[in-house]
């Protein structure tokens, strides 16, 4: 019997899209491969990742400037928003927010994990959170608004 | 300038970010192909443009105290407004309140036209000593 499609799964199209985008990025995209991420659970408005925190982005003290964790939270939280969705879209964030908890020396590993908490009127809403992987301390919390089924670059807004 | 703003300028991720300073309270961001979050449509990742608009904020502030030491972030809140392209970016901050403790920054980001700005953000910081 072929398996049933439910709503907790990912959309096969979504899944297909994830699996390629993860070779791509792992092997041609500079600022992702950087980050050597790792999948560590990915389901149905629910992710969490492995990543580095490469020197490459220390601030003038030796630890990771603040604005890394930004990066890997704005990649993040909208693969995230990608398992939630019920068709491939394009998506663009709308609005981010992030705070700062605790520093970490470059050179560290993190594990994001985050949830999609509603996608609702082209809307979606998700939350994440950065710890450091060894020691578990807090690094940073966002929490961010995407649009879903953007027009794209070539329609000069996001909106 | 102030010892913290060139050391923030000097350091890896103003490196990485091709960051340079436009004056007390600008910035420049020199576009690498690096930069690009999404390939299929170009556009500067938007960590990236909020990484360059935090360190604007940080350079201000800096510049505002004549601190020595990086002002650390608090927290940040961006609205991306527009698409950005893969080109260099511009940005301004300014210092809407310099508290004992904590100061409150706003910047915004632009490409080719200033009264078209690709984001908005607003910073809370805690005031170097």
């Amino acid at each position: 019997m072929a398996s049933k499609h439910t709503s907790r799964d990912i959309n096969p199209a979504i899944g297909a899209m994830m699996r390629q985008a993860r070779d791509f990025l792992a092997h041609e995209h500079s600022l992702f491969a950087s980050l050597n991420i790792e999948p560590l659970l990915i389901g149905r408005g629910k992710t969490s990742f492995g990543v580095d925190l490469p020197t490459d982005f220390a601030g003038p003290d030796g630890k990771v400037h603040s604005t890394l964790l930004t990066i890997i939270l704005d990649s993040m939280l909208g693969i995230t928003v990608f398992t939630a969705l019920e068709k491939l879209t394009p998506i663009a964030t709308v609005n981010l927010r992030t705070d700062y908890l605790n520093t970490a020396d470059a050179g560290a590993r993190a594990v994001f994990s985050a949830t999609c908490l509603d996608v609702s009127n082209e809307i979606a809403r998700v939350s994440g959170e950065l710890r450091l992987e060894e020691g578990d301390a807090l690094l940073a919390v966002g929490s961010g608004a995407f649009m879903v089924g953007t027009r794209g670059a070539t329609a000069g807004s996001r909106l | 300038m102030s010892k913290a703003r060139d050391a923030l300028l000097a350091s890896p991720i103003a490196q990485w970010l091709d960051v340079s300073a436009d004056g007390e309270d600008a910035c420049h961001l020199s576009f690498h192909e690096r930069h690009i979050g999404n390939p299929a449509i170009r556009a500067i990742h938007g960590g990236v443009v909020e990484a360059f608009l935090e360190v604007t904020a940080q350079c201000a502030l800096s510049a505002a105290t004549d601190a020595d030491t990086l002002p650390q972030t608090v927290n940040a809140d961006i609205d991306y407004l527009r698409s950005s392209r893969a080109e260099d970016m511009h940005a301004r901050a300014k210092v809407t309140r310099l508290g004992r403790r904590v100061a409150f920054v706003e910047a915004e980001a632009w490409q080719q036209d200033e009264a078209a700005p690709v984001a908005v953000a607003r910073f809370r910081l805690h005031t170097p000593s």
